[in-house]
């Protein structure tokens, strides 16, 4: 059994890719049969709603003449749009920094937590984990009080050194998105890894104290390829989160201004404006499309990367 | 981010013997470990003191008493009663609603989760592949554009406006299902499922009897997760639902801070806001405390040796 | 609570109204065609909160009638609702409010019913000439005006003596000069805030007589080059070239509250519908703050602008729109009216706005002065023929983004600005089915 859980899975195809012995023919039946509901609610939320969009992707809404069938002219102009290659970049930028140090911390989190060695261990599992709980609504509002230079607790600072950072200058507007985004999505992923290391039996601590292990050494060998599987999961959803940024950007438009926040600033945030404010829902099914397609491909290139150096061993 | 480097503890010096356990029943505390953990929970838990200090205020002393301070009278007793009462006290109903989604939506998608989670793991069928890169490629979609789509497809079906709208799309779980075939994929012994099989038990009944057991911490996990993103669904109640009587506290809250924002005859009620808010929190905070013994290892039982 | 005062003033002003009676009667009958023998629910969607004051009211006369008001989300949210709804063929309202400038956006594609056919052109004179201007399109009413926001100077008249400026500055020059003075107070000081609020701008334009968007069915031409506009734009960038302006607030935000509150922000040029919300903004401020006429290009000059309104229409697919006239015409016109008046509603039918009760309100947030005088007569003076584009919701949005770099870090013009934004627009509106020059 040892042996076993010792060798973690590393990745989806990892999994995917391993057939078991025991697993016979007939039983593909019962498999079908448990992703079932899952898989008819999918169909109708998920799938139709998609074929629907690829379907108005092809045909340009006016207001004045009505729908107008273009072909695959919406995806051209798309690749021609300054507009959107600016959110993409910010995004990809966001993503490459954000989503590393969130992970670091959840991870080094979820260790300490599980370590037992904390003082009220609990209260920080819940303190962690709550700001995920905070709707975006409030959360940006205590964000754009926590950072306001003018009443916030920045301004305040600001006064009692001397200084004039501002949060929410177009240089700095993406970090601070990022420390509130960080805020808000660690304890989520923390949770993940807790369970992940949870799920660790506790006689292979035992077994690893009596062979000499020291701590560090369980961390390394036992803990860490623990969570090889969760980390590749979270490192998926967590590219799929941040390149779908919307709501942050979007509220904090309406707390501070000169912030350099268009209506562009994330190609979420621009199909939200093309559909919503321009009437050109073709084009906004474009563009999501195109990002969906953009995510897939990172994710799964990620997933490849990751299955090779995680953790390494 | 400075505190997560020192999460793991520092090997052991050779001299100190014989080793401890840390991880077991009584490990020693270490205090440096829990003041840089502290640290980072600072960083979580100051934007919430102003969630806390604000609801106290007045309407009055909101726009008028620094952010972390107090103002000139405690008044959440006042916003509480304000809250239950303004608008004829719709927001209890909204209350009402949000455990309804919440309930029903968690519930049903941590289940179909678990299910499908499990099966993807421990059982072979074809197209398996194909699945997950199809329910991975279409999250990716970014919601905001399947919006309309979804809500002409349920427009056709006259579930617009109706609880069902929230409901049936909050039982899809993406992230869940996958979390789930993680961890049943780890936590679950194939070799505890082929003796279950060996003993003649059915396929049902080793999901529900074995499997679903050792997922707890999983299942714990996934069902905080779904309970707090339907707590928290705002976009597409907002395009599914018209009628007031059916909005989640979200689209009710967000439609009072709008109130003060709006020209004409708006209210400026963030007190309210920032109240409602706080209350919204508690059930959740409930709801966390009172799955933490689920938070136990699946596995420590060691039922099986292979 | 000053809210409350106010709304305690005003409901005992409303209650003596009532008693004189001024609903205006009027010679069409609303109620022609409603049917009386089935019942018939209507559903409006309306984020101001005063129309559910009329339900009672119009229920009691129709008792087959069930009104249903339901806030179906603000401004934006409720439009992409209401053409969800349109395609969809179903959940479609009976009313919908709209803010003027977009209902363009929909009466234009022919999503609204003309209200001709019910008689509503008769109401015309009933109202400011201006608001009635801005429901009609190709001669035809859409809508009728439920709220109106005439421009006005809000001033923080503590500030201003304080900064040397005696009497409230009645011309742009003035308010040039008493921008320097309040400027000169240091610190935070500034005689306004604007962080690329479009309204402002045209507020300024449209007061000067500058008409920078021209309708006509399809056919939108854009010129920011006429004498009203470039006066307009010339003079608000002297503004922001000195920094007289604080360009790092943004109206609605907390920042902005707390400047209003404590005084460094010492006039809004604004809508007349700032009286209702101001007083919770600037809870200390109270007493200090007055309402003043639009300064003028000239003195003595009476014109006008407006900033901000709604109207309220009955979409083309609505099921009873019989029955949903005889309730628009209720509420917005008829005897239903004064409810809503006496919740707060500040609305544009000359009934209300030569009512000598309104008119002689007071509140003593604005040091008792007659604010409702001041916001009166500053709709009678709003010129007419301002015509927003039918794609402006979409403009607005554009707007700020063009204009960010010159808000943010001081990069090229206003001018430039505008510039921009014209061919963006041209671009837009040519793309959606219009011509657009």
């Amino acid at each position: 059994m040892s042996r076993q859980l010792l060798t973690q899975r590393t990745s989806v195809s990892d999994v995917v890719a391993d057939h078991q012995t025991f697993r016979k023919p007939k039983r593909r039946n019962v498999g079908l049969a448990f992703i079932a509901p899952f898989s008819v609610l999918f169909l109708f939320v998920f799938i139709v709603p998609i074929g629907y969009s690829a379907y108005i992707s092809m045909f340009q809404n006016k207001l004045i003449g009505g729908k107008v069938f273009i072909w695959f002219d919406n995806y051209i102009k798309l690749f021609q749009d300054s507009q959107f290659y600016d959110g993409v970049i910010r995004v990809v930028l966001f993503t490459a920094i954000q989503v590393p140090i969130m992970l670091f911390s959840a991870i080094a989190l979820a260790l300490a937590i599980d370590s037992l060695r904390l003082h009220g261990s609990r209260f920080f599992r819940i303190i962690v984990f709550l700001p995920y709980a905070i709707p975006a609504i409030v959360s940006t509002l205590m964000w754009g009080f926590m950072l306001g230079i003018r009443y916030g607790l920045i301004g305040s600072l600001n006064k009692a050194a001397g200084t004039s950072f501002n949060p929410f200058a177009p240089e700095t507007t993406m970090i601070s998105i990022g420390v509130m985004v960080t805020w808000g999505f660690t304890g989520y992923n923390m949770l993940i890894f807790y369970a992940a290391l949870r799920a660790v039996p506790r006689e292979l601590y035992e077994a690893a104290a009596i062979d000499g292990a020291t701590e560090f050494q369980i961390v390394r060998h036992i803990k860490l390829p623990a969570l090889r599987s969760s980390l590749i999961v979270t490192i998926i959803f967590s590219i799929i989160g941040t390149f779908q940024l919307f709501n942050e950007p979007n509220i904090l438009t309406t707390l501070v201004s000169n912030s350099g926040i268009t209506s562009y600033y994330t190609p979420n945030m621009y199909a939200y404006s093309l559909a919503f404010t321009g009437s050109q829902q073709g084009y906004a099914a474009a563009l999501a499309l195109v990002m969906a397609v953009f995510t897939i491909a990172i994710a799964y290139a990620v997933q490849i990367k990751g299955m090779k150096n995680a953790f390494n061993k | 981010m400075s505190a997560p480097s020192t999460g793991k503890p520092a090997p052991r010096l050779p001299l100190e013997r014989p080793r401890k356990l840390y991880t077991l029943a009584n490990p020693r505390k270490s205090l440096s470990l829990t003041i840089v953990t502290g640290l980072f929970a600072l960083y979580c838990i100051v934007p919430m003191l102003w969630l806390v200090i604000n609801a106290t205020k007045s309407q009055q002393d909101f726009v008028s008493s620094f952010g972390l301070g107090f103002g000139g009278h405690f008044a959440l007793w006042d916003n509480v009663a304000q809250v239950f009462t303004f608008q004829d006290g719709i927001f209890s109903r909204w209350l009402l609603n949000t455990v309804l989604y919440v309930v029903i939506g968690a519930v049903v998608s941590t289940f179909l989760a678990a299910l499908g989670g499990y099966a993807l793991a421990k059982h072979d069928f074809v197209g398996r592949r194909a699945f997950l890169l199809i329910v991975l490629g279409s999250i990716s979609v970014p919601g905001i554009a399947l919006a309309i789509p979804q809500f002409l497809l349920f427009a056709q079906l006259g579930i617009t406006n109706t609880p069902w709208a929230v409901l049936i799309p909050s039982f899809i779980n993406p992230f869940g299902l996958y979390l789930m075939w993680v961890f049943s994929d780890q936590a679950v012994p194939t070799g505890l499922i082929e003796a279950a099989r060996i003993d003649g038990a059915g396929e049902l009944r080793i999901f529900l009897r074995i499997a679903f057991p050792l997922l707890a911490p999983a299942t714990v996990t996934v069902l905080l997760f779904s309970f707090v993103s339907i707590w928290n669904n705002y976009f597409l109640p907002l395009i599914m639902l018209k009628d007031p009587a059916w909005y989640p506290l979200t689209i009710g809250i967000n439609q009072w801070n709008k109130l003060g924002s709006t020209a004409g005859n708006g209210e400026l009620i963030q007190n309210l806001v920032i109240t409602g808010s706080l209350l919204m929190i508690i059930p959740l905070i409930v709801a966390f405390l009172s799955l933490q013994r689920y938070w136990q290892s699946g596995l420590s039982m060691g039922a099986i040796k292979d | 609570m000053p809210k409350k005062r106010l709304r305690a003033a005003a409901a005992i002003a409303a209650s003596i109204v009532a008693l004189a009676g001024c609903a205006g009667g009027e010679s069409t009958s609303p109620n022609a065609g409603v049917p009386t023998d089935q019942p018939i629910t209507l559903t409006v969607w309306s984020w101001d909160g005063t129309v559910k004051e009329a339900v009672p009211g119009f229920e009691k006369l129709h008792p087959n009638i069930t009104v249903n008001v339901v806030n179906a989300g603000s401004s934006t949210d409720e439009y992409t609702a209401l053409d969800n709804a349109i395609q969809a063929g179903s959940g479609v309202p009976d009313i919908a409010m709209f803010e003027y400038f977009s209902l363009p956006l929909f009466a234009i594609p022919g999503k609204l019913s003309d209200l001709s056919e019910f008689g509503a052109k008769d109401l015309a004179k009933d109202y400011v000439e201006a608001a009635w201007g801005n429901v009609t399109i190709d001669g035809k009413p859409y809508a009728l005006p439920s709220d109106y926001g005439p421009a006005a100077m809000f001033y923080n008249q503590s500030v201003l003596t304080q900064a040397g400026v005696a009497a409230p500055p009645t011309t742009w020059d003035e308010f040039y000069q008493a921008a320097k003075k309040v400027r000169a107070l240091g610190g935070d000081h500034y005689i306004t805030n604007d962080s690329a609020d479009i309204f402002v701008l045209m507020s300024l334009m449209w007061e000067g007589g500058g008409r920078p968007f021209k309708v006509n069915g399809t056919d939108v031409t854009i010129d920011f080059k006429d004498a009203g506009s470039s006066r307009a734009v010339a003079f608000w960038q002297k503004l922001l070239d000195e920094d007289l302006v604080n360009t790092k607030i943004t109206n609605w935000s907390d920042d902005w509250n707390r400047g209003l509150n404590e005084g460094t922000l010492a006039t809004q040029l604004i809508g007349g519908w700032f009286t209702s919300t101001l007083p919770e903004r600037a809870p200390q401020a109270a007493g200090n703050f007055r309402v003043a006429p639009l300064p003028q290009w000239e003195a003595g000059e009476t014109s006008g602008a407006e900033n901000g309104g709604s109207a309220m229409a009955i979409p083309a697919a609505a099921q009873n729109k019989a029955a949903a006239y005889a309730f628009l015409e209720y509420f917005t016109h008829g005897d239903g009216l004064q409810s809503r008046i006496d919740a707060g509603a500040f609305v544009p039918n000359l009934s209300n706005l030569n009512n000598e009760k309104f008119l002689s309100a007071t509140n003593p947030f604005f040091g008792d002065q007659k604010y409702n005088q001041v916001l009166a007569d500053a709709s009678k003076n709003v010129a007419t023929g301002w015509q927003y584009p039918p794609f402006f919701g979409w403009a607005r949005t554009s707007y700020e983004d063009v204009s960010a770099p010159l808000y943010d870090s001081r990069q090229g013009t206003l001018a430039d600005v505008l510039e921009t934004w014209k061919q963006r627009s041209i671009e837009y509106g040519n793309e959606q089915g219009f011509s657009v020059r």
